[in-house]
């Protein structure tokens, strides 16, 4: 049984289609980490699973349970930090908590938590005063409230500074390995990839890819590109012909090879050091950065054709 | 079963509110003032309480649809413009949870205010005449409660319609037009209206029933209905106009039916305020 369980999930507002026929499987206990860039539709997909908008068509399956039959039953399992939250009521932070302590019927320690989050300090003061990086504090511990079996973090580093971002990923971590399933989004790549153990990318409502970030890299097909600087300047030493050589280039004594497979730059480097003196070897592997940026065509603004952006 | 909690913040919060502490010291000055104010001509000292307690019911039929409305129509609105419900709604609450809960809270709060009025305004009735008739007091302010807890029943539903502050407000003022102020305004009242469509326009003989009928939906001509139910009959009003003196109005006109009236705009507009949220896009 799978922790989150997505069928055909398509949400429309009006015209525009946020979430466009979604199959999706969260398995237990894993940390899941949903990427994609601003209005890929990521949020809409948590809201869905939480109930606080529903379906066009498609089912949501959330911890075995149909998500809108009874999402009480699935909100007392699960731990959420919501986008778009407030915290407009005049009371502490700890008043705050503790209302969430209460309602889940937990027996958790609210300073212990106020601690975990770096609060302990801040208390007393009004949640509604906070700065946003201490409000997201707020909300992750609330999130942590009677140990959920399923973390569900829209965007969690928001706000947040390196430190805390770093204590997030701690906890998150910490979490996970006590078996709590983590689901969390972001539009930062490094976030995710520092803590899941597999990867959803949304963009403009579909799911482009799924898969460990040791599969991501490899779908990148391996790509990389070796700059071997030569003694002299190199000739036409019949490197194109090599297995897994997608082509080459001369820049002054440089010789620039690109390679489709890993095995690939082992037989390149043997081949060039037979025929010419190697002076120096680079390699840049193709990063997860720039697959990322394939996948998603580079964000929501740049990928529209120049010529269909407004003036 | 979570509506307590839900409820229990909110109450909190209210308590919490600068506004609505100044705005329950204005109130009771107001009736503490009237209560002082008030010298009856040729009445016992019950009798001048009672009557007392008769003018400002006159005023609170206007006064406190101002106060249930204020009161309430953030109730809902408020925490879906903010995010607050993204809490709300993640921790184990149900929608009618969340629903009830905020209608519970609002009521709470209109209590306390209706209470504090009524009590300011015993303690100098009393001091001034003498005199407590505690049963007509007690009845006028239950009638009272009922009325005001309509209102917060229309702004709670609206409120769980609206997505932001500034349709709330809106329906707020166009439910206080539309319920309350369409029927006194002379000039635009919904009684010349109702009868110029059936005398002028249809052409039937006048039916003074008809039209009262019709007024008699409203809550304020409940509440000033209702007011005849706890009052000695020397203090009743005739709040309908009758066909001719001595004509008896028919039953579906009696004062008794005002709670039926208030029933109506309790559940009706709670329905569909309900219906309306759980299946909302929040």
């Amino acid at each position: 049984m799978g922790a989150i369980r997505t069928n055909g999930l398509t949400k429309r507002f009006g015209d525009v289609v946020a979430v466009d026929d979604l199959d999706l499987t969260i398995e237990e206990g894993e940390v899941f980490g949903f990427l994609g860039p601003n209005g890929a539709g990521k949020s809409t997909t948590i809201n869905l699973l939480l109930d606080f908008i529903r379906p066009t068509e498609g089912s949501v399956e959330v911890l075995g349970r149909d998500a809108q039959t009874n999402p009480e039953a699935i909100r007392e399992r699960v731990g959420v930090l919501p986008e778009g939250y407030g915290f407009d009521d005049p009371l502490t932070g700890r008043e705050y908590l503790s209302w969430a302590i209460r309602t889940k019927r937990a027996d958790d320690d609210a300073e212990e938590l106020l601690e975990l989050v770096g609060l302990t300090d801040a208390a007393d003061r009004l949640a509604g005063d906070y700065s946003k990086g201490m409000q997201q504090r707020l909300a992750f511990a609330i999130a942590l409230v009677d140990d959920p079996d399923l973390l569900i973090l829209d965007e969690p580093s928001t706000g947040l500074d390196p430190n805390g971002i770093q204590q997030l990923r701690d906890i998150v971590r910490q979490r996970a390995d006590q078996g709590t399933t983590v689901f969390f989004s972001s539009h930062i790549l490094s976030e995710v990839e520092a803590v899941s153990d597999r990867v959803g990318v949304m963009n403009e409502g579909e799911l482009v890819a799924v898969d460990t970030i040791e599969g991501l890299r490899e779908s990148a097909g391996g790509h990389a590109t070796l700059h071997l600087d030569c003694a002299t300047p190199p000739g036409d030493m019949g490197v194109d012909a090599l297995a897994g050589v997608a082509g080459t280039s001369i820049e002054d004594r440089t010789l620039v090879v690109d390679c489709t497979e890993p095995a690939a730059k082992v037989d390149v480097v043997t081949h060039v050091a037979e025929r010419a003196t190697v002076e120096d070897i680079r390699s840049e592997t193709v990063s997860l950065e720039a697959l990322f940026n394939d996948l998603t065509g580079g964000g929501r603004d740049d990928a529209r054709a120049p010529e269909e952006v407004p003036q | 079963m979570t509506l307590r909690d839900v409820a229990r913040k909110d109450f909190t919060a209210a308590r919490r509110s600068r506004g609505l502490w100044a705005v329950m010291t204005l109130l009771g000055l107001l009736t503490t003032l009237i209560a002082f104010g008030f010298s009856g001509y040729r009445l016992g000292p019950a009798e001048t309480v009672i009557a007392i307690f008769r003018t400002m019911g006159g005023m609170f039929g206007l006064l406190l649809p101002i106060v249930a409305l204020v009161a309430s129509y953030m109730a809902i609105a408020g925490e879906r413009e903010s995010g607050g419900v993204k809490f709300l709604l993640g921790l184990p609450n149900s929608r009618r949870d969340v629903f009830l809960g905020k209608l519970a809270s609002r009521l709470g709060v209109v209590t306390v205010g209706v209470a504090f009025m009524f009590t300011t305004a015993t303690v100098m009735a009393v001091a001034r005449n003498g005199a407590l008739p505690l049963g007509v007091v007690a009845g006028l302010f239950a009638v009272s409660l009922l009325y005001t807890a309509v209102f917060v029943a229309v702004a709670v539903a609206l409120s769980a319609i609206v997505a932001q502050r500034s349709r709330a407000i809106a329906a707020a003022v166009g439910s206080y037009f539309v319920l309350v102020m369409l029927y006194v305004i002379p000039g635009v009242s919904v009684a010349l209206v109702v009868r110029f469509v059936h005398q002028t326009l249809l052409g039937f003989e006048p039916n003074v029933d008809l039209y009262n009928a019709v007024l008699y939906t409203s809550p304020l001509i409940a509440y000033r209905k209702a007011m005849n139910l706890v009052v000695p009959a020397q203090f009743e009003r005739r709040v309908l106009q009758r066909a001719s003196e001595g004509d008896v109005l028919p039953a579906y006109l009696g004062d008794e039916v005002s709670l039926l009236v208030f029933a109506v705009w309790l559940a009706v507009p709670l329905a569909l305020g309900y219906w309306r949220f759980e299946g909302a896009d929040l």
